[in-house]
């Protein structure tokens, strides 16, 4: 009789909605990440520290910019602890979004790469470098700026729009500070003979496939991805320019007045850590940011010395003179 | 609607009977079908607790075999000198590698790694390329932990893992238990019905082992995400039961197909729709029916009220029911017929009293033409010394213009004054045969009655009582009862016919004395029917004839009408 009740009682109350109900992880074993790296990058990063912490990780990708407005529409009632990625100069022009952190681990970080007030810490620097197709150049490959300037790959070069794609203004901006001359810029826009790629779904492996497949046999794009591609065995060949390369940080930063700050400073400590400089160096060609890392494999990196924060000034106006030499043409 | 359902009593009917039929029966249908459902999902979800019961028993079996083995490898002397001494060509340590894991191989692949998280021996058929980290995932968990490791891959799989350390505690490699996709579907080959789908997941909800490999990543995460929002598993078409592997913080996921859905449901709901679709179209036929069948006798009933307020009284209802509605019709074909007969016998009323006008006009005619003739005959009287002429003339003038003129209504002493002078011509006529006596106290005088309703009386005992004796004798005597005056004329003459009596009794005599009969229509007409006259024959010898009419006397300053 008492079963029959209850059946009938959880009839009437629409019950049987089944399964489970499991109870949610507590809210201090929690954290919520917004991320522009690629899936193969944060994905094990993200495993090794739910493991080592006990932490639940909640990710949520994006493109830097895209991922930067979110947080400021969601200023009031940040959703997210940690903006893991974003080029230095991205993160600069926004630090107002970020609470401030220098990890314990800072003192092993190349000093140079730091932001000076901590607004957001580095993980890894991403060089840009000269990417060009073996099989069709067999001489002179390019050696640095100066060839792209050069008549002989004028409509031959891989090159993504920098208004799309954060790794082309970082060579623009090298371009610029490495050679001699005002028109730098006019006369590169020139040798593309009006072939910047403007795909934004695909900015990184857009350049390298276009060299691969040989209807550039010359790019630019950031050492990560021309490492990926050489590392798959396409036909991709790295040159470091001979001038030297701008190589900005990329950083992680804590969001002001988020939920779960401690668990968010926790995965900066971790991310700094030498297990994780050296996996993502080993299985994600991303260059490390501490110091003890730094030596190994910079023999053919010559580094300008690339200011971030003026390089965030006076990105609005390179980029500006860019878009002026798209609309002339 | 509202005003719909208001504006007839039918309607009314109509919907009460339509509601009273159908919502139990919907709401039965309904009930059965949530009984259905809520005890097929109650009998699934016992099926899969007992399905994780199976599961969580084999995989505890398989962990529980799979650690024994990796911590027997790990403390193996020959495993430990064949990492120290390096290389990988020790074939005692595959011996003891086989030895210890012979059960197990087909579910679980033993790796034995050196210390730079190179593969030296495998019980796969060729050594996996590549080197693990032994700062990274489950070799560091190991090399940090004193018992087995235990995590799930990047691409799925479970790997628990062991240091294999020196006697100091430092560790020279490490025993690895990875027990793939493959192996987990032949470990829960036929613990599953063919329906239900198998998950693992590691503490953090991270897929392990799904049935269906390709969309492994793809359901894991749904899951987590839903377990994190902190809302059921369950949802597109699935139910979940989850139980965790107490040893190893594994869970597993039972997955279930829902029993009732979409498109079983819909067709349980176009059924249901359906028949409930038939019930209404049946309930709209009695209801309708049923109403009609109550509700018209009252619509004819409306209108044959209708029919009689427009003046109509011989409408009749037709109706063969013995019911109330029946019995109502027949109440009003009496009321009706009642009614009529009331307004006739009033018109008839009417008639009669026309008539009596008629006739008190008829007497009217050319009354001067008469005066003057009656002066005439009194001045030949006078003049012919005829004093009786002159007296019978003046007597005959009075009387002449009392009748004919004048109030209706008289006090009676004027009425008595009026009998006096018929009295006086009528003793002239008989010669003084017959006596007239008048018995009236002072205080009637002032009563009032109907003129000439006392002399048609003296008349009828003068002419047909005392008259025929030699000393006739006539009475006129009043008296009080009940608030009624009663004034009795009497004679001594031969008394009255019966017929005569019986005509007065019935009130239908209209062949009989005229003189009477007006008196007594005169009376009842102006009081009532309780009023008038009566008559009978008195016991030695004559008859009295008795007027009542109601006691009221003359008011004061009421003017007195006066002689035309």
């Amino acid at each position: 009789m008492k079963r029959l009740t209850a059946l009938l009682l959880s009839c009437l109350l629409l019950a049987g909605c089944g399964g489970e109900a499991l109870p949610a992880p507590a809210e201090e074993d929690r954290l919520v990440i917004y991320t522009s790296h690629p899936q193969s990058l944060y994905a094990p990063l993200v495993r090794e520290f739910e493991e080592r912490t006990g932490i639940w990780v909640q990710v949520e990708t994006g493109g830097t910019a895209a991922l930067l407005d979110r947080l400021e529409a969601e200023r009031d009632a940040p959703a997210c602890d940690l903006l893991f990625g974003g080029g230095a100069d991205s993160l600069t022009a926004r630090k107002e979004l970020f609470a401030p952190y220098v990890s314990p681990l800072a003192g092993e970080v190349e000093p140079g790469y730091l932001c000076p007030d901590g607004s957001w810490t580095p993980f890894s620097i991403l060089p840009v470098v000269l990417i060009y197709n073996p099989v069709l150049v067999r001489v002179n490959p390019p050696e640095g700026w100066e060839s792209l300037l050069d008549p002989v790959w004028r409509g031959r070069i891989a090159f993504a729009s920098p208004t799309v794609s954060g790794a082309s203004y970082t060579a623009l901006a090298s371009m610029v500070q490495a050679l001699p001359g005002e028109d730098v810029l006019e006369a590169f826009y020139r040798n593309l003979d009006g072939r910047a790629l403007s795909d934004i779904t695909r900015v990184v492996e857009a350049v390298a496939d276009a060299v691969a497949e040989g209807s550039c046999p010359v790019g630019v794009t950031a050492e990560s991805a021309a490492l990926a591609a050489a590392e798959a065995g396409r036909d991709v060949a790295l040159v470091y320019p001979r001038e030297g390369a701008g190589a900005p940080p990329d950083g992680m930063a804590v969001i002001r007045g988020c939920a779960h700050e401690d668990n968010a400073r926790r995965f900066i400590d971790f991310a700094l850590g030498l297990d994780a400089q050296r996996y993502a160096r080993r299985e994600c060609q991303r260059r490390p940011v501490r110091q003890d890392l730094l030596a190994e494999g910079e023999e053919d990196l010559i580094l300008l010395d690339y200011d971030v924060e003026q390089a965030a000034a006076g990105r609005e106006a390179l980029l500006a003179r860019w878009r002026a030499l798209e609309e002339a043409s | 609607m509202r005003g719909w359902v208001r504006r007839s009593f039918r309607n009314r009917l109509f919907v009460t009977m339509l509601a009273s039929a159908l919502l139990p029966l919907l709401l039965c249908g309904w009930l059965l079908l949530r009984l259905q459902i809520v005890r097929s999902e109650e009998r699934l979800a016992r099926d899969a607790r007992t399905q994780l019961e199976a599961l969580d028993g084999a995989l505890d079996g398989l962990l529980a075999a799979g650690g024994r083995a990796a911590e027997e490898l790990a403390d193996s002397t020959v495993v430990r000198s064949a990492l120290r001494r390096g290389g990988g060509d020790s074939r005692t340590l595959y011996q003891v590698l086989f030895r210890s894991t012979r059960p197990l191989t087909d579910y679980v692949r033993f790796d034995v790694y050196d210390r730079e998280g190179v593969c030296r021996y495998t019980t796969a058929e060729t050594l996996p390329g590549g080197t693990l980290d032994p700062d990274w995932g489950v070799l560091r968990a190991a090399g940090e932990e004193a018992g087995t490791a235990l995590r799930a891959g990047a691409e799925g799989g479970l790997t628990a893992a062991r240091a294999v350390r020196n006697y100091a505690g430092t560790a020279l490699g490490y025993v690895t238990a990875t027990v793939e996709q493959s192996g987990f579907d032949r470990l829960f080959a036929g613990l599953c019905p063919a329906a239900s789908e198998v998950l693992l997941l590691d503490g953090r909800w991270r897929p392990v082992y799904y049935s269906r490999h390709a969309r492994m990543e793809e359901a894991a995460a749904a899951l987590r995400e839903r377990l994190l929002a902190g809302e059921s598993l369950s949802g597109g078409g699935y139910r979940f039961f989850v139980r965790t592997h107490d040893a190893s913080g594994v869970a597993l996921v039972v997955q279930q197909p829902r029993a009732f859905t979409g498109t079983v449901l819909g067709a349980i709901y176009l059924t249901g729709g359906l028949m409930g679709t038939l019930c209404v179209a049946l309930s709209l036929l009695a209801a309708w029916t049923l109403s009609r069948y109550l509700s018209e006798p009252v619509q004819q009933l409306d209108q044959a009220m209708g029919e009689v307020e427009r003046g109509r009284l011989d409408v009749r209802l037709e109706t063969d029911r013995s019911d109330e509605l029946g019995r109502l019709a027949e109440r009003f074909n009496r009321m009706a017929e009642e009614y009529r007969l009331n307004l006739d016998r009033s018109v008839q009323r009417e008639r009669e009293l026309n008539d009596a006008r008629i006739r008190m006009m008829q007497a009217q005619l050319d009354p001067h033409f008469l005066y003057n003739t009656l002066d005439t005959v009194k001045w030949l009287g006078v003049a012919h010394h005829a004093p009786q002429v002159a007296q019978l003339a003046t007597d005959l003038a009075v009387i002449l213009r009392t009748s004919i003129s004048g109030p209706e209504i008289v006090p009676l002493e004027r009425e008595l004054e009026l009998v006096e002078r018929y009295v006086d011509i009528q003793s002239i006529r008989f010669e003084d045969r017959f006596v007239c006596e008048t018995d009236v106290p002072d205080r009637f005088m002032s009563c009032l009655a109907p003129r000439l309703c006392l002399q048609p009386l003296v008349e009828n005992a003068i002419v047909h009582g005392a008259a025929d004796r030699e000393e006739g004798y006539v009475k006129i005597r009043a008296e009080e009862e009940d608030g009624d005056l009663l004034l009795y004329v009497s004679d001594n003459g031969p008394g009255m016919p019966p017929e005569v009596l019986e005509a007065i009794a019935g009130r239908e005599g209209r062949t009989g004395r005229l003189g009477l009969f007006n008196v007594d229509s005169i009376l009842r007409l102006h009081y009532g029917a309780g009023y008038g006259l009566s008559a009978w024959n008195l016991p030695e010898e004559g008859c009295c004839v008795r007027l009542r009419l109601p006691l009221r006397r003359e008011e004061k300053g009421n003017a007195e009408g006066t002689d035309c």
